[in-house]
Formats: C-alpha cells, sequence, structure tokens
C-alpha cells in the first residue's frame, strides 16, 4: 500500500513541475527525435544512420530523464528536508526509495516509448526487430539509472549543484555511444573500452546488436552496486557542517 | 492505570567526538503530557530523535510503547505521531493533497477533513504549501502527526511561529489527546506552553538532567514570590524577610508568599508606609529555569 502511495505521489510531484518536465523530458525528447530526423534530411535515405543516432540517444534519455532527474529531485528533497519528513511516517527507507524510483523508472520508458514511435512517423526510423528485448532493456536501463541516481546523490554536496554534478554523466553516456558524434572515435581505445561499460551503454548495444548476456551483466552489476552505496552512504539530511 | 509509554534508561548519544546525551532516565505515561526544557544544544532534540527512531543509542536503553524504536522502526511508527522542529513539505502540493498523499502512509488514517479540523487548517485545503504562513505549517505539521492516532506523539517545539489564538487552540489539541491516553513528549522554548500543558518535565543541560519532577510539585515545592518596589528610604536590610533588590524592586521568595506578603503589609503598616506594586504570585517555570545555574539556561 505504502510503496503505491510512494510511487503515486512521485509520479504526481513530475508531472505538475513544469520546469522538471522542460528539463527531465522534453529536451532528452527533443534530442532523442530532432538529431535522428535532421539526419535524414541532411542524408536522405540514410535510415540506417538514423536508426543508430536513435539507438544511441536511448543513452541520454536514460541519462536525463531517470538519473539526472531522481539525483536532484532527491537532493532537493534531503537538503528541503522532505525526506526526513517522509522518515517520520510509517514508510520504510527502502519503500521511499523504491517508490520514488519505480515512479522515475516508469516516466523514462514513457519517454523512449514516444520517442520511439515519434522517430518512426517522423524520420523513418523502424520500430525494433525484437520489441520484447527492446522493452526489457529500456525497462531494465530505467531502473538501474534511476537506482544509480538515488545512490549518486550520496556525491552530492548541496542540491544546487545536482545539475551540473550529474552532467559528466550525461556528457559521458552520450559520447559512448555516438549520440554526440563521432567523438569517441578521437579516444584512445581503453577509453572506449571503459565506455563500453557504463549502463547505458549496455541498454544501447542490447538495442543494436541484439546481445542479451553481457548487457544484462552489465546492468544487473551496476544495479548491485547502487543498492550497495544506497544501503552505506545515502544521506537522508543534508550535512551539519 | 498507570501504563509507561515511554521508557528511557541511561541514554547516552554522541555525535562524533561531542556527546550530546550524557546518560539521561525518565518515564512518560499514557494520557501525560511531559515536558524536555532545556537551552538550544542542551540534548533535547537529540533525545527526540533517539526515541523517534532517527538515531541508535550509543548506549543506555529507550523503549517507546515497549519496543525499541530504531530496530522496530515500522510498528513503532505506526502508533506514534512526530512533530519535527525542522522539516519541510512538498511546495506545490496544496494543504489537501498533502493530507491525502500522507494517509496513502499512514495505516487506518483519520478522514482528511477530521485532520484538518483537529490542526486548525479546516479552511486552508485548498491553499499551496508554499503560500503558508509559518503558524499554520506547524499546524499541518500537527495534521499529519495526528493521521494515525497516535498513542504516543513526539512534539518538537510545536507553537514556534503560531500566532497566541493558534497556539491555544493547539494547546487544546494536545490537552484532549492526553485526556483520551495519547502520551506526549513535548520539547518547547515556552516555558509558560510547557506549565500550562505538561504534568512532569525534566530540565536538560549539556546532555543531563538537571532538574525533574511532577509540575505541581516541583513547583509548589518552590513556593512561591513577593515583588514591588522599594519605597524611599527603606534599604533591603530594614525589612523583616530576606528579598533580593534588582533597580527598585525587591523579590521576596517564600514558602508560602501569603504569609510573607502579609508580613511585609504589617511591618510597612506600622510605620506607615506603602509598598507600590506589590505582587504575590506562585512560583512559575520560568522561576525555576532562571533559578538553575546560569550554564543550565
Amino acid at each position: 500500500m505504502t510503496l503505491t502511495a510512494t510511487y503515486r505521489l512521485g509520479t504526481r510531484l513530475f508531472w505538475q513541475d513544469r520546469a522538471l518536465l522542460l528539463g527531465s523530458v522534453l529536451t532528452p525528447a527533443l534530442i532523442a527525435i530532432g538529431l535522428p530526423l535532421l539526419m535524414r534530411h541532411l542524408r536522405p535515405g540514410a535510415t540506417g544512420e538514423a536508426t543508430a543516432q536513435f539507438q544511441g540517444t536511448l543513452a541520454i534519455i536514460l541519462s536525463i530523464t531517470a538519473f539526472m532527474n531522481v539525483a536532484v529531485a532527491l537532493s532537493a528533497r534531503r537538503d528541503q528536508l522532505v525526506l526526513k519528513r517522509l522518515r517520520a511516517t510509517t514508510l520504510t527507507d527502502g519503500r521511499i526509495l523504491a517508490g520514488q524510483i519505480a515512479a522515475t523508472a516508469t516516466q523514462t520508458v514513457a519517454v523512449a516509448v514516444v520517442c520511439t514511435v515519434a522517430v518512426n512517423l517522423a524520420a523513418g526510423v523502424p520500430y525494433p526487430a525484437n520489441p520484447l528485448l527492446y522493452g526489457a532493456m529500456v525497462i531494465a536501463g530505467s531502473v538501474v539509472l534511476a537506482t544509480l541516481g538515488a545512490a549518486y546523490t550520496a556525491a552530492i554536496p548541496r542540491a544546487e549543484l545536482a545539475g551540473a554534478a550529474c552532467m559528466p554523466v550525461f556528457l559521458l553516456s552520450g559520447i559512448a555511444t555516438g549520440a554526440m558524434g563521432p567523438i569517441r572515435q578521437a579516444l584512445p581505445s581503453w577509453v572506449g573500452a571503459a565506455l563500453d561499460l557504463l549502463p547505458t551503454t549496455a541498454v544501447v548495444d542490447a538495442v543494436r546488436t541484439g546481445a542479451v548476456a553481457r548487457p544484462a551483466l552489465l546492468l544487473a552489476v551496476w544495479g548491485v552496486a547502487g543498492v550497495v552505496v544506497i544501503r552505506f552512504w545515502f544521506r537522508w539530511e543534508p550535512r551539519r557542517s | 492505570m498507570f501504563m509507561t509509554a515511554i521508557r528511557v534508561e541511561a541514554l547516552r548519544k554522541n555525535h562524533g567526538r561531542f556527546e550530546a546525551v550524557k546518560g539521561i532516565s525518565f518515564e512518560v505515561a499514557a494520557g501525560e503530557v511531559f515536558a524536555l526544557l532545556g537551552r538550544n544544544g542542551a540534548g533535547k532534540t537529540t533525545t527526540v530523535e533517539v526515541l523517534a527512531g532517527f538515531l541508535r543509542p550509543d548506549g543506555g536503553s529507550v523503549r517507546v510503547l515497549g519496543l525499541d524504536p530504531s530496530a522496530e522502526r515500522a510498528e513503532v511508527r505506526r502508533r506514534t505521531g512526530i512533530m519535527l522542529q525542522e522539516a519541510g513539505f512538498f511546495p506545490d502540493l496544496t494543504v489537501a493533497a498533502t493530507v491525502d498523499a500522507w494517509r496513502g502512509f499512514t495505516a487506518a488514517p483519520r478522514p482528511r477533513d477530521e485532520a484538518l479540523e483537529l490542526a486548525g487548517l479546516a479552511g486552508r485545503a485548498g491553499v499551496r504549501v508554499r503560500q503558508l504562513s509559518g503558524g499554520e505549517k506547524r499546524r499541518l505539521d500537527l495534521a499529519l502527526a495526528l493521521l494515525g492516532r497516535p498513542d504516543v506523539l513526539f512534539l518538537d517545539e510545536p507553537t514556534t511561529g503560531m500566532d497566541p489564538e493558534g497556539r491555544a487552540a493547539t494547546w487544546e489539541t494536545v490537552r484532549e489527546l492526553a485526556r483520551r491516553g495519547t502520551a506526549v513528549l513535548l520539547t518547547t522554548h515556552y516555558l509558560e506552553e510547557a506549565q500550562r500543558l505538561a504534568s512532569a518535565m525534566a530540565i536538560m543541560d549539556r546532555g543531563e538532567i538537571v532538574a525533574s519532577g511532577g509540575m505541581a510539585e516541583t513547583l509548589a515545592a518552590r513556593g512561591g514570590r513577593v515583588s514591588f518596589r522599594l519605597p524611599a528610604g527603606v534599604e533591603a536590610a530594614d525589612l523583616p524577610l530576606p528579598v533580593t533588590v534588582d533597580g527598585d524592586e525587591a523579590v521576596c521568595r517564600a514558602e508560602d508568599p501569603d504569609l510573607a506578603a502579609q508580613t511585609l503589609l504589617s511591618w510597612a503598616a506600622e510605620r506607615g508606609l506603602r509598598l507600590p506594586g506589590l505582587e504575590v504570585r506562585a512560583a512559575t517555570l520560568e522561576d525555576l529555569f532562571l533559578d538553575l545555574p546560569t550554564s543550565a539556561r
């Protein structure tokens, strides 16, 4: 009951916050739809490239709508002592965070689905060949990235720094999958190998290649790492000093 | 029937190397309002946060309704209400939406309107939280704390920022809850509030309890005071009873302030003097507080 209540509250707060919607829904959606569309206009007939571009921008959706969104929201609620108030209820710590993570993951999946349909209609990007794998990876990626966003708040000193603190994650995710152009090709090979270990890259690899085992393993490792960090280092209140 | 709702035994709690609470003990019975007093940094809020299960004790034991609040937090939460000294709200939710959300976190909650009525916010249901005054936010805090019909209520500075009307209404709500058996642990800077509401109290200083007992008994044991302005030409040493003098005001502390007043008035009448501004009153919590060593205030 209470998990549903936190899920509903997280969802409600998200959809009624216009600034949040602009930053964490509209911006990644415009990137995810706009870049493939631009590519189709620049190079008519290059459906494959537009498709690869869109698949790469899934990393941007995951890093903004899931990761950054939850990190910003939880940092703000921590600093405003809202998390402390929530802990004064019958909610357990796990339910408070699980409700928020589930709500954020749902929003991310919704954005990904809308973008998938939109790029199909606007840029002719074909629907996924394996919709089941596509759906499973987007859902798993959303949950893992939202969990990691919650864990990342342990490293965010103050709420006003949350957005800036998430930028490196957003940039690395975009570079790793080629969503930001061919930057990756100019980097040393060991950097590329490291970028391949990112959870966002794992989702995009699965979507592009149909691989299951390695992406699933990577996501599982990242998910466990996020839960461990939350368990030991998540801060429910701002630092006193 | 006397039933202990809160039991604190030799509680110790450190913040890093700082000893915030140094082995305090007290009990609060069902239906009792217990005031925990002391200056800022005395250890009151730390004590409340341990009792509420936010912090684990470093020594001693605490039990709320017979349960360990840190180990059995969920069960304790089901039967307690907490009004924290500092806690935030979702500013863009209305009062009604906030209460509705919190009802979702509460087992068998009060109806929204009943909670708002109890807290004196019935007419503010549609207002966004960010538009509430400080006192109204405290009332909303109270409404949330009362949603689960708690057996134990922790009130940390409950009326800060409230206007006199709101404060009086809150006092009446707390009294009514206590009459129905709720144990209330109150911390407050307002000594008048503590004296009016609480039937027992403890004063903390630097993590220790320096005075405690039943409110009425403790104050009765301190007697009372007679104050007046010294007549012209009269020295304190001339008076028949010992007094302290501050400016031109003389204060005589006595176990029986009525008898002391009679003695002073008879003495003055025999000399054709008046004792202007004469005031006789029983001891207040403020007197008790001010009589403590300076460090304890």
